[in-house]
């Protein structure tokens, strides 16, 4: 991947996410580490629960901030500044500025009252020193370069007055108006139509193509991974179990949670049909009471002595092949 | 059911507002209400107890010293009133007779007591002497000897009387000497009772109401609606005025005697039972959509089955919060009702000693409006403090 | 009409009116479902598949007579349930059994496990008093729950086992007809294959006829027999699910394949991308109702509106452009 030879524009080390509840700290995220290099997708799977949008939360520090704390020693650098720990000032103008997010629900994402055009204007504002006139013209031009047909008078427009798959391009055109390094998507599509879904997919391919966005794309649906990115991270009980590239993820899962979790997606094809399907058997546990050894030991089918004694650590060099496993598969076609 | 019950202290609920320590300290303020609302109850103090002078006119309490004008009146009150008994047609019955609260006269000879009184008259007069200069030491001196010589003529009260008689006196007596402690313990039932059954009842119509609208719809919902949207546009003190009025006519007369409170319960209620109905219908009408309900329906049960097992049960939540705040809706309503002299009659309660203080306030009584408001904030600010935890606790949006 | 017909449904229409203004007159319907016929095969498993807002869900809510059809008829062994009122459809009601899609409404939050099952046996007198409980017991092992669950409430379980709570509930009184709204969707995949399996062998052992409602083409495609492809209240295609791929013929069902992510990415392609959205269900097109996104479109599809048509034995399609068998 010629990616790795550029410099990475975000750098997460340690990032460990604490909650305060009634029941005490739970800790949502634990250790997480990873890069992100510009020109490439990062898709962060896993299921609820396993921390994945929690991640990109701590990264764009939206979490309530007299909830949550952050390990010591977390850092996201973004062009070597550790905003882990910056002040809420500071991230106000790296929001939106430098690295952007898009939500799961383009819903309620949009505030009604507001038009379209008047929203991305007062990111513009906010962010460029352009005129109101110059403004326009650029949310214009954004509206034209998520495909919205005439943007000219959408820009008019209420979001009520917008489908679905037309407010999630609002909300991407939003994102990139001031033209992010880093562009987090939580789950940017689950809330549509398959037929929808195909054409965001599509449209932020075609967006990979012409800006150098990094895109981080945080969703559970391994088929849109597949699709779109080009590594992956595979999170289960706010840890990274396993990381590679996606031809190595899905061709050869090391860890045994990643092959099962692929197992158990239906197959099309008559050969699948009626079949019963390989299953995960019981449920991620609770973060209040995790088990000692490896998280994943109480539903794996191949879990021995050492996995309840000691946890395994992450195994491989970051950015590379990792896996969190003490006996990993040898990574035979899935 | 013992199941169900346990599981429900023990929930998540529970728990969080077992966590909130001012929610505990409200509780157990309101604990001390209940058991004053349980003691009144059981006769202590007796509804004699609490309209019997005890003492002098506007005695004040231990917090205050009386003036010395103030100890001359009352020494003054003293001896007149055992003159008239010394005087009267039969002296030794009306001796024998002669209570203050729990004083009673020393059991004497009637010519030995004469002569203590006399002895004491003259204590006043010397006392009085010095009327033009009262403050000075002399005169102070004049006024212990007098209080020295009534002492002598009251059994000075030992254990548990002396108890009764420091209670009676520990924060004054009205203007016709009623202990204010003891009225406004009194009291503390009367509003108890007051907040209990009108908010219970008040909860019980809004929502059976309100989930009737809610779950029904069309000429049901029409018709609460229409219901609550004309008792919600009079202002609700006319209406309390104009419940309580009609209470009081002829018609009622009968009832009113026995139930003193009905027209104050038949107001609350009837304006009162507005609020939970309005939320209850929302909440209905949301839970009706839910695909739990949809469920029953698709199992057939009837629509009241599921509106009583299904939709009901789900607001209690909400029965709860909204009894505690017209709990103390009904609290405040009533010293307002009362005070205007529309609310309870015949028996105290802090609105009528409000309304009784009145006058005295303006010579610098304020023990009767103190201990009165002081009682009903403690309870009122108790109950505002537990009912904003409850709802923090249960509201399921406060997660 | 075929002999093995369980649920012969006709015509079936349903529209929502949708009120407002001073006098709360109806302004306008929602066409929801707009006339559609086929049947339901007894012992098979009928999927039901379109984007949001296709009616399927309402067609579900229709054939268990949670709703009120406006026209049409739904004949059970040859009774037509659309006619009967509340009395009458008592019979029925414990023939068809409904499971939801979200685990998380679907259950009486106050309600232990064993009073919601029970409740059901009970009222449609499935089991006498004294043999509930041990019916609750064994229903709920039934579904793969352990049988201490039973005085749990519903907020103690996860998505996955509150979908199983809920498949108990619809089978305790003995269904022939399952209507499965959804039941997978609101849950994730590893616990997916779980309530996939556990419908598949519940079907088996109980001979269960199900109606399986999905947006999700992989998953009607792994566990049904046939499937119809609803677009806009309309049924556009039916077919049986082992031919879906091979021979789907109407453009939106082949829009529909083409727009699912394949799960491997070395056989990435360019997905199919249907432009515009699907139109207002108020008011609709006269001629074909897909027309305004079809990528093959001719002039005669948006006045003439194409009937559901066999084209070959158990494939029907309704589309102009597609010559009839």
């Amino acid at each position: 991947m010629s990616a790795t030879r550029t410099k990475a524009v975000l750098e997460v080390r340690h990032l460990t996410t604490g909650f305060k509840t009634d029941r005490g700290v739970v800790t949502a995220v634990d250790d997480v580490s990873f890069d992100l290099y510009p020109g490439e997708t990062l898709g962060v799977v896993g299921e609820s629960g396993c921390g994945k949008t929690v991640t990109s939360k701590s990264i764009m520090r939206l979490l309530p901030e007299h909830l949550t704390i952050y390990g010591p020693a977390s850092e996201v650098r973004f062009e070597g500044e550790n905003l882990a720990f910056a002040s809420e000032e500071r991230m106000r103008r790296v929001r939106g500025d430098k690295v952007a997010m898009i939500f799961q629900e383009p819903m309620t994402s949009l505030n009604p009252v507001f038009t379209v055009g008047w929203q991305l204007d007062e990111a513009l504002r906010y962010h460029t020193d352009l005129d109101a006139r110059g403004r326009r013209q650029r949310a214009i031009e954004m509206l034209r370069l998520v495909e919205i047909p005439e943007p000219e008078r959408r820009v008019d427009e209420y979001p009520h007055q917008l489908s679905g798959g037309m407010r999630q391009r609002v909300m991407i055109a939003m994102a990139l108006c001031c033209e992010p390094d880093v562009l987090i998507a939580d789950e940017p599509t689950t809330a549509l139509d398959v037929t929808i879904q195909a054409q965001i997919l599509q449209l932020m391919a075609n967006l990979k193509e012409r800006l150098s966005t990094a895109i981080m794309l945080i969703t559970h649906d391994l088929g849109v991974v597949a699709q779109v990115c080009d590594r992956v991270l595979v999170m289960y009980a706010g840890r990274v179990i396993e990381s590679g590239t996606v031809a190595e993820i899905f061709h050869a899962p090391r860890h045994p949670y990643t092959r099962a979790l692929l197992d158990s997606i239906p197959k099309s094809g008559a050969r699948a049909h009626k079949k019963r399907l390989p299953t995960i058997p019981g449920i991620v546990p609770s973060l209040f009471e995790l088990p000692a050894g490896c998280r994943f030991q109480d539903r794996c089918a191949y879990k021995e002595r050492r996995c309840v004694d000691a946890e395994p650590g992450l195994e491989g060099a970051l950015g590379g092949r990792q896996v969190r496993c003490h006996f990993p598969l040898d990574g035979g076609a899935a | 059911m013992r199941e169900r019950s346990r599981k429900f202290l023990s929930g998540r609920g529970m728990r969080k507002l077992r966590r909130d320590r001012m929610a505990m300290a409200a509780l157990a303020v309101i604990g001390v209400y209940l058991a004053l609302a349980l003691l009144v109850l059981l006769g202590v103090p007796s509804e004699d107890a609490v309209q019997e002078r005890v003492a002098p006119d506007n005695t004040p309490g231990f917090f205050a010293r009386g003036t010395a004008e103030r100890r001359l009146d009352s020494a003054q009150f003293h001896l007149d009133s055992i003159q008239r008994s010394v005087r009267s047609s039969d002296p030794a019955k009306a001796i024998a007779e002669h209570r203050l609260g729990t004083l009673q006269l020393v059991q004497v000879s009637p010519e030995e007591l004469e002569s203590r009184l006399t002895e004491a008259w003259r204590a006043f007069d010397a006392a009085s002497a010095l009327e033009d200069d009262i403050e000075s030491p002399a005169a102070t001196a004049r006024l212990d000897e007098l209080d020295t010589a009534i002492d002598a003529l009251y059994v000075q009260p030992t254990g548990f009387a002396a108890a009764t008689r420091f209670a009676q006196l520990a924060l004054g007596t009205d203007r016709q000497g009623r202990s204010i402690l003891l009225r406004a313990v009194y009291s503390a039932k009367v509003a108890v009772q007051i907040g209990v059954v009108s908010a219970l009842i008040a909860v019980l119509i809004g929502t059976l109401l309100g989930a009737a609208a809610g779950y029904f719809g069309g000429w049901v919902d029409h018709l609460v609606v229409w219901l609550y949207s004309t008792f919600s546009s009079i202002p609700w003190i006319v209406l309390l005025m104009v419940i309580a009025t009609v209470c009081r006519g002829d018609a009622f007369a009968p009832l009113v005697e026995r139930m003193p409170l009905l027209p104050v319960y038949a107001a609350f209620c009837l304006s009162f039972w507005i609020s939970p109905c309005r939320v209850v219908r929302g909440e209905v009408m949301k839970l009706k959509e839910l695909e739990y309900v949809q469920a029953a329906a698709a199992v057939g049960f009837g629509r009241m089955r599921i509106l009583l097992r299904h939709v009901i049960p789900n607001t209690a939540h909400l029965a709860f919060i909204n009894f505690s705040l017209l709990f103390i809706g009904a609290i405040k309503a009533e010293v307002i009702l009362s005070f205007l002299g529309l609310g309870v009659q015949g028996t105290p309660s802090w609105g009528v000693m409000i309304n009784h203080a009145k006058a005295e306030v303006l010579n610098g009584f304020f023990w009767q409006i103190g201990t009165a408001t002081g009682f009903m904030l403690v309870l009122v600010l108790a109950f505002n403090v537990l009912s904003d935890a409850l709802q923090d606790a249960f509201d399921p949006k406060h997660v | 009409m075929s002999a093995d017909a369980l649920l012969e449904v006709r015509d079936l229409v349903m529209h929502f009116p949708v009120r407002g203004g001073v006098l709360n007159r109806v302004q306008r319907r929602v066409h929801a479902v707009n006339g559609v016929s086929f049947d339901v095969r007894r012992g098979e498993v009928l999927g039901v598949v379109g984007e949001s807002g296709c009616g399927k869900s309402t067609l579900g809510k229709c054939l268990i007579r949670l709703l009120s059809p406006t026209a049409g008829s739904i004949r059970y062994e040859g009774t037509d349930l659309a006619a009967l009122g509340h009395g009458d459809l008592m019979p029925f009601r414990k023939k068809m059994q409904m499971v939801f899609q979200d685990p998380y409404s679907s259950l009486n939050p106050r309600m232990t496990v064993r009073e919601a099952v029970r409740e059901v046996a009970l009222f449609h007198g499935v089991v006498s008093r004294d043999a509930a409980d041990a019916y609750v017991s064994e229903l709920i092992q039934k579904v793969g729950l352990r049988a201490d669950a039973a005085d749990k409430f519903p907020h103690e379980f996860s998505g996955g086992q509150r979908q199983r709570i809920g498949i108990a509930r619809a089978l305790a009184c003995k269904p022939d007809l399952l209507v499965a709204d959804e039941p997978v969707s609101a849950l994730d995949v590893s616990i997916q294959a779980q309530v996939l399996n556990l419908l598949m062998d519940l079907k088996d052992e109980l001979g269960l006829t199900v109606v399986f409602v999905s947006h999700d083409l992989k998953v009607i495609e792994h566990f049904c027999d046939r499937v119809l492809v609803m677009y806009l209240g309309n049924v556009v295609e039916e077919l049986d699910c082992e031919r879906l791929h091979a021979d789907a013929r109407h453009p939106y069902t082949r829009a529909l394949l083409g727009a699912n992510p394949i799960n491997d990415p070395a056989d990435r392609r360019p997905l199919t991308v249907l432009e515009g959205d699907v139109p207002s269900p108020f008011t609709l097109p006269p001629g074909c109702a897909f027309a305004g996104r079809c990528p093959v479109v001719e002039p005669r599809c948006r006045a003439q509106r194409p009937p559901l048509e066999l084209k070959t034995c158990g494939h029907a399609v309704a589309c102009l452009l597609e010559p009839g068998a």
